[in-house]
């Protein structure tokens, strides 16, 4: 079966952007452009992986990761933070709220963020 | 009769001298009063809170600025023990810091400590021990409001930050569809196309070292640039470094030679060391030529780890050296080579290495090679 991955990315070409090299890859890819949407998608579409980004219209990624780990239903889906924010703090944080990476976008190319699903999804 | 007279006209005279002296005495008791005034004038109205105690620890004077940020009144407080005056909720982490624990009378010595006395309020406290060459004499104690300097580095910190995900976001966007492109995601492309795709590619990747450089140099002048530190091999670290530049060293075919011996550990921000080495390592590549040597080589004395790269290099021109760990600064032999670089990496290694209590330092010759050195110091634990 296919795996489903949630992208939750507020900019819409890196949104397109990484969309299209999922697809490629095969798998089946949502996609949300806000926090509230993100949360409501994971809950629905039960996603194999979620890519979060962190600055989000609405309530932001951390918000979005703290929700989602505390509802029983979806604590268990692994979430990989992908955003340009990449100071100690911020990953920090991410680790501490239950992300299982943390990718600065701007040093990982389409590719290798790909890679990194596979082997949390193996 | 004229023995009486003498002695009555002494009599006087003694009068006027004890009257002279009086009047002297009563006129420096005026100009004590007067100086206390002055300086009591001054205690007053300084910003710091001032606060000084007498040889049992008492409050013997303390002015406004320091009672507000106490949050005590004026009334009743000279003579009160200084330990009582801490005795609130708010201050508990104040008086854990400066009285001691055992001996609620006795004052530690402490210089420019940190704490919060509520949400939004920060002050730096140092206490003093006064004291001439026979006894001790009490403590002067002050209180310093950095609220504002904490405002303002907590803006600094959010701005460049907000900036570096700004500036982050379009060139991530560059770097995925040029990425994409090449990976042949969306088509084939020719040769030529892709030459010039990979030089934009590479343009692009400088743009994004750049804005990592900016940020650690913004966290240097925040005066928090290390983070985590553990105790360590440096080895690890520099095998780490040496694995991830294979690649470099191979387009330049050049020879980098690693000597190690077992090493004491040391206290280190492990990825903040990294990029020290990366940093060293980096240049003596940079500035080698096609089929140069490198020589790294760690050692230690009784009290550091020395870390040494030796490059066959261009060197750093003499006129020049001193300036070498200057932001922004880059030599001119090497911006004539047409060699990328920021001019911050030497700047940045510097301040991590002083972060760590240690020194860098070189030796150089132009178009014989350079070396660098730092030490730092080996763990106590």
């Amino acid at each position: 079966m296919m795996k489903k991955i949630l992208l939750i990315e507020d900019d819409k070409f890196l949104r397109e952007l990484m969309v299209k090299k999922l697809l490629t890859m095969e798998y089946d890819v949502v996609s949300a452009v806000d926090g509230e949407s993100g949360l409501s998608m994971i809950k629905e579409s039960k996603p194999d992986v979620v890519l979060l980004d962190l600055i989000l219209p609405g309530i932001n990624g951390f918000e979005v990761l703290e929700r989602a780990k505390q509802d029983p239903e979806t604590a268990d889906i692994p979430v990989i933070i992908l955003s340009n924010l990449g100071q100690k703090e911020d990953i920090e944080r991410g680790q501490e709220l239950g992300a299982v990476d943390f990718m600065i976008k701007a040093h990982f190319t389409p590719q290798e963020v790909a890679n990194k699903l596979k082997t949390i999804l193996e | 009769m004229e023995e009486l007279l003498t002695k009555s006209e002494e009599l006087r005279n003694v009068r006027v001298a004890l009257l002279n002296v009086l009047e002297d005495t009563d006129d420096l008791r005026k100009e004590a009063v007067d100086e206390r005034n002055k300086t009591m004038t001054i205690i007053e109205n300084l910003n710091d809170g001032v606060i000084l105690l007498n040889k049992n620890n008492q409050v013997e004077i303390i002015n406004s600025p320091a009672l507000e940020v106490l949050n005590i009144k004026r009334e009743g407080v000279l003579g009160i023990p200084f330990a009582n005056l801490l005795d609130k909720e708010e201050l508990a982490e104040i008086k854990k810091a400066i009285i001691d624990e055992k001996d609620h009378k006795k004052i530690k010595d402490i210089y420019r400590e940190e704490f919060s006395t509520s949400k939004d309020r920060h002050v730096e406290i140092t206490s003093v021990l006064l004291r001439d060459e026979l006894e001790e004499k009490g403590f002067l104690i002050v209180i310093h409001d950095v609220t504002k300097e904490k405002l303002v580095e907590r803006m600094k910190t959010e701005f460049v930050s907000v900036a570096a995900h700004q500036l982050r976001t379009p060139l991530s966007a560059i770097k995925w569809t040029v990425r994409m492109i090449l990976d042949g995601d969306v088509g084939s492309i020719n040769e030529e196309q892709k030459e010039l795709l990979e030089k934009t590619y590479i343009s692009n990747e400088r743009m994004i070292r750049l804005i990592n450089d900016l940020l650690n140099v913004s966290r240097i002048e925040e005066g928090r640039l290390l983070y985590n530190q553990e105790e360590v091999q440096i080895e690890d670290v520099l095998e780490g470094v040496v694995n991830a530049s294979q690649e470099i060293l191979r387009n330049k075919n050049i020879k980098l030679k690693v000597e190690k011996k077992e090493l004491p550990k040391v206290i280190i921000d492990k990825e903040k060391m990294g990029l020290v080495i990366q940093n060293l390592l980096e240049n003596a590549v940079k500035y080698t030529h096609q089929g140069g040597k490198i020589k790294i080589s760690l050692d230690n004395d009784e009290k550091n780890v020395i870390f040494k790269i030796e490059d066959s290099g261009v060197g750093i021109p003499k006129d020049q050296q001193d300036r070498i760990f200057t932001k922004f600064f880059r030599a001119e032999n090497v911006t004539r080579m047409e060699t990328d670089g920021t001019g911050l990496g030497l700047y940045t290694t510097k301040n991590i290495i002083q972060a760590h209590k240690g020194e860098i330092w070189f030796e150089s010759e132009e178009n014989k090679g350079t070396t660098f050195y730092f030490k730092i110091p080996i763990s106590n634990k």
